[in-house]
């Protein structure tokens, strides 16, 4: 019989996956990453007990939290990754022939090195790409003392318990704001709202004094269990989201990208938001 | 009693690796195991790794399928560095810093236990990830050491806890009590299961679990009840439980007791007040530390014979509190001669100083299922000064 690895996000429920095969474990301080391949989700990078991306479902996630704002922002130039690592959301940008310059801000190369040889459909390449910048810093920090300005950030962390958590804080994104464009559109993973409600409620309320348009749109990601994935929204333009689905049809066309989740009516679709999710917010 | 080494062999260790030394046997280990399985059928035991936070003796509870009772960030890089399954663990300590909480869910242990609402309030940013255990004080007349006092909430408290509980989002999935360590009868656990039972069936919240704890007596004196015997109460206590329920145990010190054996040897002597002070390289600053923390009288022995007289047996170190024994029946000793102490496994090296910059007694393992030696390789240890693990050989002819 194969092993088993056991998700432990929570204590009452939770996803199991059969290991085919080990490909890379690590234990640093207080850290624990594995990659394993599953015959129904590919390769499989689990961090601290919890499913980070699998190659099988990666692709909704990834271009959700990437083409959305920038075919909603309409003449995004500079974007701005933090975290990201594995190179799933550099994959998605660099499809932009339109985007002029991409800058990523990881804290630890250690990841992006271990993507690269293990997770290399992740990044596709895309570290290579000549608009791409690599940077190896904090992104609390980054946002904090840059002077550059971008049309997009996006922030694609790991979960707020663990060393992701500052880029849940206000700090960071009051630090976003001050790198944004005018028009400038934040977007960052908020996690599975059904499961884990606080998360939504803690960013909104986070979120709302710093822009005048914040919301949420979600996608269902299989491996993050329990509904669907939020994704929050920030910016000064509330044009940016009020767009009709002919405009972002015109977008896309133009943009001659291939995607697999990601199409102009999912992206209107996606702010139509559960009931629960408003609820939680407005409570 | 331990006895699981021969004197021959006992002082070939000590030749081979110098006192003092504290000697593992993993198979003594095992038998533990399998007595207080038998002893408690359907009970799902979660070793209690404070009693002795040794890599061998975790890996073997490991492979004999047990979970472990966790209680510190430290233990639980320890028990991750074994590979044990996280949801094979429970995190046990009542009183927590936010940062030990986010470490065991980092590592993957979901379950915790609280006692009072202070408590419970840390978890509600949690509530989410976690399932709790709310821990129950009852009082033991006979446990050696009385941990009722120090953790656990009245009885007459659980039901509003569990509610308030409920009303913060925060599930609590059971009850957990300790009746208290090395007790001498199962009275007062058999009272405390049926006080559980009383208010998990009261309980409007589905309560799955009752963790019983540990308190199952080592048998140091060499008159401690039969676990066979002592259980008995608890198994028929137990039987009049739901099937559903899930009860779990916390066992340390019976695991672990009879497993280890101290070696150390007379350092000096001198004749004081007309006795016999002999003077150890192990005492109460090292090995033999549950003297003073756990109120412990380990049975001590030579490899002499001969006629036995009064005299005492002092540590290494040179405070005056370091006194092994007193008015102790041993035969003459010379320096170099060996000093056995039995039933040595719990809370003595867990509680081992470094005081006078004394090395800790080396820790041999015997008999360690998987490996092919005789010993685990040198691992890394939790202490800044750590006991040395060092392969032991031994010759059995």
């Amino acid at each position: 019989m194969s092993k088993i690895w056991s998700e432990t996000l929570y204590d009452a429920y939770g996803q199991s996956f059969a290991i085919d095969k080990v490909y890379f474990e690590s234990k640093t301080e207080h850290q624990h990453l594995m990659i394993f391949h599953n015959a129904m989700f590919g390769r499989v990078m689990v961090l601290d007990g919890i499913v980070q991306t699998t190659e099988k479902d990666e692709f909704i996630y990834h271009e959700m939290l990437t083409h959305t704002p920038i075919l909603a922002h309409g003449n995004a130039k500079r974007v701005l990754i933090i975290g990201g690592g594995d190179g799933g959301i550099l994959r998605e940008v660099c499809k932009h022939t339109s985007i002029e310059h991409v800058t990523q801000v990881e804290i630890d190369q250690a990841v992006i090195d271990m993507a690269k040889e293990y997770l290399p459909k992740h990044s596709n390449g895309a570290f290579d790409d000549p608009r791409a910048n690599i940077i190896i810093d904090d992104g609390i920090k980054f946002v904090t003392e840059t002077d550059e300005k971008f049309d997009i950030i996006i922030s694609d962390s790991t979960d707020p318990i663990g060393p992701g958590e500052v880029l849940f804080t206000s700090t960071f994104y009051d630090g976003c704001k001050r790198c944004l464009n005018k028009d400038g559109i934040l977007v960052t993973q908020n996690g599975v709202a059904f499961m884990q409600p606080d998360e939504v409620v803690t960013t909104s309320k986070r979120l709302a004094p710093l822009f005048s348009d914040t919301c949420f749109y979600g996608a269902a990601v299989p491996t993050y269990i329990g509904g669907i994935m939020t994704f929050a929204w920030a910016t000064n333009n509330i044009q940016c989201r009020m767009q009709d689905v002919t405009a972002i049809r015109q977008r896309y066309s133009a943009a001659n990208i291939t995607t697999r989740y990601y199409n102009p009516d999912i992206h209107i679709a996606a702010f139509a938001l559960p009931q629960y999710v408003i609820d939680a917010i407005n409570e | 009693m331990t006895a699981f080494l021969k004197d021959i062999e006992i002082q070939q260790l000590a030749e081979q690796h110098g006192a003092p030394l504290l000697v593992l046997d993993c198979a003594r280990l095992q038998q533990q195991y399998d007595d207080l399985q038998a002893a408690l059928p359907g009970v799902e035991f979660f070793y209690a790794v404070k009693a002795l936070p040794n890599d061998a003796v975790i890996n073997t509870l490991k492979q004999l399928g047990a979970g472990f009772d966790i209680a510190s960030s430290g233990e639980i890089d320890q028990v991750h560095r074994q590979q044990i399954n996280p949801r094979r663990t429970i995190h046990t300590h009542p009183i927590k810093k936010d940062r030990d909480i986010r470490d065991a869910l980092r590592f993957g242990c979901t379950t915790f236990v609280v006692d009072n609402i202070d408590e419970l309030k840390k978890f509600r940013k949690y509530r989410h990830r976690v399932g709790l255990l709310l821990r129950v004080s009852f009082r033991s007349e006979t446990a050696v050491v009385d941990l009722s006092r120090k953790f656990g909430c009245n009885p007459d408290e659980a039901l509003q806890l569990i509610q308030r509980a409920q009303q913060m989002g925060i599930h609590v999935k059971g009850l957990s009590f300790h009746v208290g360590s090395q007790s001498s009868s199962a009275d007062a656990h058999v009272h405390a299961i049926e006080q559980c039972m009383r208010i998990m069936l009261q309980s409007e919240v589905p309560l799955s679990t009752l963790d019983i704890g540990g308190g199952f007596p080592a048998n140091y004196d060499g008159k401690t009840q039969d676990i066979n015997d002592f259980c008995a109460p608890i198994r028929e206590a137990l039987s009049k439980i739901p099937a559903d329920i899930n009860i779990i145990a916390e066992p340390g010190r019976f695991l672990v007791a009879p497993a280890v054996m101290s070696i150390s040897s007379v350092m000096g002597k001198a004749v004081r007040a007309g006795t016999t002070w002999y003077y150890l390289d192990d005492g109460v600053y090292g090995s033999y530390s549950g003297r003073i923390f756990d109120h412990a009288t380990y049975p001590i022995r030579t490899l002499k014979t001969g006629e036995t007289r009064s005299c005492v047996l002092a540590g290494p170190t040179c405070d005056s509190i370091d006194v092994i024994a007193e008015d102790i029946q041993l035969p003459e000793l010379e320096i170099g001669d060996l000093v056995i102490g039995e039933m040595m496994g719990a809370y003595t090296a867990a509680t081992a100083t470094d005081f006078n910059s004394l090395a800790r007694a080396k820790v041999l393992v015997l008999n360690e299922p998987g490996q092919d030696t005789l010993t685990p390789a040198l691992q890394e240890s939790l202490f800044p000064q750590p006991p040395e693990l060092v392969p032991a050989t031994l010759n059995t002819h």
